[in-house]
């Protein structure tokens, strides 16, 4: 099989090289076939080896430790389906059904995301990056969903073309494409994306009433909770207790409900070095360090939402899987590690600032991360001044 | 004793290292000089074709200053001089005579040293063509006559894959060793430091009272630029000098015996060597020579100098005036089936995403680049490996901006060209080659 994988190409490879029949169409060709073949490209200049790591695979690193989060999350839309209609809960029916309804969000995802990139490359003459398969399978799992498709083709076009490819392609945007699609689908289609009911799909007739579906998610519970210092209770009471918001069985966005498989995925991608420690530890203190700012000037007349544990904040929403995926995208975040430490802090903290104080905004994480993409740049220049200032000048 | 530590680099772990056996090779046939591989020099030949020249007979001289020699490894008839584009000077060919004649100069002993002017052995050096063997940081030239020194570097070892270990080329030679160094001190006083690792220290025969700084760290922790960096409490110290060990043993023999010494110890490695050791051979010794048929099937690359730092040449080729090392590896260039899906036990890497992290088995490297060219990701791989803390990335993207100001601020002439920052970026980015354009632009221009 691979022999005859390996002719096709090479029998292939002459249309493609300069000079050949589909010339312009050679980054395509060589993303590929370098899928399947390491390319044989060998050193020209000093040093003469080179890491065996390229982009390709530290990017497929991170897709590979998304499909834990991919596979639940279809699992989830299909039990919170199944439940809302009284159907069985068996674990296979609920995949399946969930299967049928994220699969075809993921397909249109890559098949657009993809699509601009191989239009960019192929007109602007770049190699194509892989960080676009990376945004194409977060921005499906950021989605509810009920999302129609051609909402997520719209999401993920402008996210990779408004969000990436204007700014010359993966490495040098300054926004996180995936999240800059969710963002556009967020503002422009408030509807399919916010409320109570986008977050169960509707599959057929049930024998329960449809309006157990419309059950509020966790963030709204705990922004309405009205007594203070008794929101976890709240919470509690509407199904959400601090195990269940961690295992993450509730409707929620597709792939974003496990705080603990984004656990696993954040300390898989620390251990091997693709995600920045810096920025997911930054990320959980300053989260902890708002909510705990926020307990202590909570009294008896303020907001109930302030009482509450910080550590839920952890585990509603989109926290944790913003923290694991988003936050990391290194070409959004700063370069340097101390920047970084410092960019995931104000996230963490932004985050909590927006859903407690911001009642258009139940989830927070999205603005707060391109807010702070935003200003990476700045808090490079400070950091890298203060770097450039200690060293002896040579010149 | 002084301690240096440097904290950052990577060390390799790579097959084909060399045995510590040492082998002397028969005379050659031919030798030749390359003063394309002498850095910043602009040659002007003194001979022609057909000329007969003895051992130590003038082949070349700076234009940028005359006095500055380059002398003949071998005493013969030139046969061959061959240029490359732009009518650079590649190589200058002596075909050797059986009974070689020397050109000689009035010897240097012991007591004469200690009373003879600094200028006049300045001159006698350069004269002798030993001048070049000592250079200058930041740029690595040949080191400026006028200058003094705030330290001068004797590196004896090396941690780049794979050098002559000083074990073996200072064994039975303590004597002319300090001789070598006598010069040196009557040059730069008490700025010669003798640098070791804290490893080799104990197997040296040197008296340990001689060596002055111990290092440890990783690759390239036995470079000048590292140490000095880490050693350095002002900007005047950045004009350094620094000599090879092997080369302070040329330098005392120049001294005591007026002749120019052409015999050099050098290491033949890598995992496409059929035998890896170290050889006496004569300075400029044909490639062909030393490499013999390399080992395994398919093409082979030839480096000389290290792995890291060496250039490609190829076996009908010579060996330079600084280089004293071969390095043979495989050239990589097939297409490996399903490489993205295997766990990479065996893969060279400084990240964490391959198997072969795992253990510290010394590994295959080969000359394939391991991916194509892509943007900056900001992996940061570059910036964690560096040793002297220069931010790779971003002075490289000043370079491109061409801000100037921009790119020595962040301490492009610190930059020890070892290559790491190329090596490590997923991005296949040639980190290490735009760095040292720029530094190599930065200094012709400060030339004029």
């Amino acid at each position: 099989m691979m022999n005859g994988l390996k002719k096709f190409f090479d029998s292939q490879q002459r249309h493609f090289v300069d000079g050949g029949k589909y010339e312009r169409w050679y980054p395509l060709f060589e993303a590929i076939e370098t899928v399947f073949f390491a390319s044989d490209e060998v050193t020209r200049k000093w040093p003469h080896t080179r890491d065996s790591l390229d982009v390709k695979r530290y990017m497929a690193m991170v897709i590979f430790m998304l499909l834990p989060a991919l596979f639940f999350g279809m699992y989830n839309v299909g039990y919170q389906s199944r439940l809302a209609s009284g159907f069985t809960l068996d674990v296979l029916p609920c995949f399946w059904l969930g299967f049928k309804a994220v699969m075809p969000l993921v397909i249109v995802s890559y098949a657009f995301g993809f699509g601009w990139e191989i239009v960019f490359a192929v007109v602007r003459r770049h190699t194509i990056s892989e960080g676009v398969f990376v945004s194409a399978m977060l921005f499906p799992l950021t989605l509810p969903p009920t999302t129609p498709l051609w909402q997520a083709a719209l999401g993920i076009s402008f996210g990779v073309v408004i969000g990436k490819e204007i700014f010359g392609g993966t490495g040098r945007n300054f926004l996180n494409p995936a999240l800059t699609g969710r963002a556009f689908l967020y503002f422009a289609y408030p509807v399919q994306m916010s409320g109570d009911a986008v977050w169960t799909l509707l599959s057929g007739v049930g024998e329960t009433a449809v309006d157990a579906v419309t059950s509020a998610t966790p963030l709204v519970v705990a922004a309405t909770a009205k007594t203070a210092g008794a929101v976890e209770e709240t919470l509690a009471s509407a199904g959400f207790t601090f195990s269940s918001l961690f295992l993450g069985r509730y409707p929620a966005s597709i792939g974003a409900s496990s705080t603990l498989l984004c656990l696993i995925g954040a300390v898989a991608l620390i251990i091997i070095g693709v995600a920045s420690y810096r920025i997911i530890i930054g990320d959980i203190l300053g989260v902890l360090a708002m909510g705990f700012l926020l307990n202590l000037i909570a009294n008896e007349s303020s907001m109930p939402y302030l009482s509450l544990n910080p550590f839920y904040h952890l585990v509603m929403g989109g926290a944790a899987f913003g923290i694991a995926y988003m936050t990391t995208d290194p070409v959004s975040a700063p370069d340097l590690h101390e920047a970084r430490w410092i960019y995931g802090f104000l996230i963490g903290a932004l985050t909590v600032l927006i859903r407690v104080f911001n009642p258009a905004f139940p989830e927070g994480i999205m603005l707060a991360i391109l807010f702070m993409n935003v200003f990476a740049p700045l808090l490079d220049h400070i950091v890298v001044r203060m770097k450039l200032k200690k060293r002896i000048p040579n010149v | 004793m002084i301690s240096v530590r440097v904290p950052k680099g990577f060390d390799l772990p790579v097959n084909g290292q060399p045995s510590l056996e040492l082998e002397v090779l028969d005379p050659p046939v031919r030798v030749a000089a390359l003063p394309e591989r002498i850095p910043f020099v602009k040659p002007r030949l003194k001979v022609k074709i057909g000329d007969a020249v003895k051992i130590g007979s003038v082949l070349f001289e700076d234009k940028r200053n005359p006095e500055m020699v380059f002398l003949s490894p071998g005493g013969g008839e030139i046969e061959q001089i061959n240029f490359g584009r732009r009518r650079v000077i590649r190589e200058i060919v002596i075909r050797l005579d059986e009974e070689e004649s020397h050109q000689s100069s009035d010897p240097l002993p012991e007591e004469a040293l200690n009373t003879v002017p600094r200028d006049e052995l300045i001159r006698r050096l350069m004269a002798g063509g030993m001048w070049p063997l000592i250079r200058e940081l930041p740029f690595r030239d040949i080191a400026n006559p006028g200058h003094r020194p705030p330290h001068l570097f004797v590196c004896l070892d090396s941690t780049e894959p794979f050098l002559p270990d000083p074990v073996i080329y200072l064994n039975g030679k303590t004597d002319l060793f300090g001789f070598g160094l006598k010069v040196l001190q009557r040059l730069a006083g008490d700025a010669v430091h003798i640098c070791v690792s804290r490893e080799r220290v104990d197997s040296l025969e040197l008296p340990k009272s001689w060596v002055t700084h111990q290092y440890t760290g990783r690759y390239p922790a036995h470079d000048p630029g590292a140490l000095l960096y880490r050693l350095k409490a002002s900007a005047a110290e950045n004009r350094s000098w620094f000599i090879t060990g092997d080369n302070v043993l040329r330098i005392g023999e120049f001294c005591r015996t007026g002749v120019y010494p052409v015999s050099r110890t050098v290491v033949v490695s890598g995992s496409a060597a059929a035998s890896r050791r170290h050889l006496v051979t004569r300075i400029g010794a044909p490639l062909v020579q030393l490499a013999g048929k390399p080992a395994g099937n398919g093409d082979t690359r030839h480096i000389a100098g290290g792995l890291f730092t060496g250039y490609i040449t190829s076996a009908d080729s010579y060996l330079g005036l600084f280089e004293t090392a071969l390095t043979l590896i495989p050239e990589g260039n097939e297409k490996e089936s399903m490489a993205l899906f295997k766990p990479g036990c065996g893969k060279p890497t400084f990240s964490r995403v391959f198997a072969s992290r795992l253990t510290r088995k010394p590994l295959t490297c080969d000359g394939n680049q391991h991916g194509g060219l892509r943007a900056c990701i900001a992996c940061m791989h570059c910036a964690d490996a560096c040793p002297v803390d220069i931010l790779p990335q971003l002075a490289y993207k000043a370079i491109l901006a061409e801000e100037v100001e921009e790119y020595l601020e962040h301490g492009l002439l610190d930059c020890v060209e070892c290559g790491l920052c190329s090596w490590v970026c997923p991005a296949k980015i040639d980190l290490a080659e735009a760095l040292k354009a720029a530094k190599a632009a930065y200094f012709n221009e400060q030339a004029g």
